[in-house]
């Protein structure tokens, strides 16, 4: 009887275990004006509290702001009429898995290392269209014009 | 003899439309005073970033990141005052400690719990983490069950203040993570404990 049990929930469980690889790294949580998220085909407005994905690419209007704050507890903090693309963001401490990239296309940015630059200080990376910049904590502004 | 000088117009556009995709980073201390590093790269080269209050420009993809130069307070209001002024405010943690093999909180800490629903309240926060741990007496199976127990016991607690249980996320630590690192079978309270972060 158990093991059918087992078995069974197992099953029930298998898509929350598909679903966990999607999970959000972080989220909305401060704004000013707006800001919108495009996903995949969508075009998603920001509000305070959305979840945040690898790949989200995030982009402000010309009198918008917007901080978002991740798994590891860093922060990005982004200025008017700005995009960023958020590439990579792995948090697994268990695993010893940690990896953070992120693309700032445009505009103005304040970023602030968290529990990922302590653990790994190596694996934070801000791509720019001029430049590749290592970050090994803690915190930095960036404008890209 | 116009000749002469098309190289140096080439060049001349070539910088100026470089400039166009210009990239500043300026390296500042964080709110605990601690200044980090970054290293800025491109085909042309490297440059490091370590002072506070000192920035690096990239003009272009071909030359070299330039040599770091004084950014000061008020070009850093100027030009970054919109991202600043919503930067998310740091994580508050608290701790409350548990008696004795028990998910009972001690009086000690019952007095933070208000402290607890205001700051979340406050903040109007959506995440929400609450970690149970035990100290390293009992099997280490046990103290990982005792340890789930307390941290589901206080996001009840939590949910019965009005507060919204998706998002609230519980981790149960077991004896693996100790505040106080101590022999395996010493009892130590400073170990029975939840630790609360809200973002």
């Amino acid at each position: 009887m158990k093991p059918f049990l087992s078995i069974l929930l197992l099953i029930f469980l298998s898509p929350t275990l598909v679903l966990a690889a999607e999970q959000p790294v972080g989220s909305i949580k401060t704004l000013n004006g707006e800001a919108a998220i495009l996903r995949v085909n969508a075009t998603i407005p920001v509000k305070i509290g959305m979840p945040v994905y690898q790949g989200d690419v995030i982009q402000t209007s010309k009198s918008g702001s917007v901080g978002i704050i991740f798994r590891d507890d860093s922060t990005v903090s982004i200025g008017p009429a700005s995009t960023m693309n958020l590439k990579q963001y792995v948090f697994e401490p268990k695993n010893n898995q940690f990896s953070f990239l992120m693309k700032f296309i445009k505009g103005t940015f304040v970023y602030v290392s968290g529990v990922i630059g302590k653990l790994s200080p190596n694996s934070i990376n801000i791509e720019t269209p001029t430049s590749m910049i290592g970050v090994r904590g803690t915190k930095l502004l960036i404008e890209v014009k | 003899m116009i000749r002469k000088y098309i190289p140096i117009v080439f060049f001349i556009i070539i910088m100026i439309t470089g400039c166009i995709h210009q990239t500043t980073v300026v390296l500042v201390p964080d709110r605990d005073g601690h200044v980090g590093k970054a290293s800025i790269q491109n085909r042309g080269g490297e440059q490091l970033l370590s002072e506070s209050g000192k920035a690096v420009v990239v003009w272009n993809e071909i030359i070299s990141p330039r040599p770091a130069v004084a950014f000061d307070e008020q070009k850093i209001n100027s030009t970054f005052g919109s991202a600043l002024a919503v930067e998310p405010p740091a994580p508050e943690k608290f701790i409350l400690y548990f008696e004795n093999d028990s998910t009972e909180i001690v009086p000690a800490s019952q007095t933070l719990i208000p402290a607890v629903i205001d700051s979340i309240k406050q903040r109007n926060s959506f995440d929400i983490s609450v970690n149970g741990h035990t100290d390293s007496t009992g099997t280490a199976e046990y103290n990982l069950d005792l340890s789930l127990k307390r941290a589901l016991h206080m996001r009840d607690i939590l949910v019965k203040a009005g507060i919204n249980e998706n998002y609230i996320s519980t981790t149960s630590h077991g004896e693996g993570n100790p505040l106080i690192p101590t022999k395996k079978g010493v009892a130590e309270p400073r170990n029975r404990r939840v630790e609360i972060i809200v973002r």
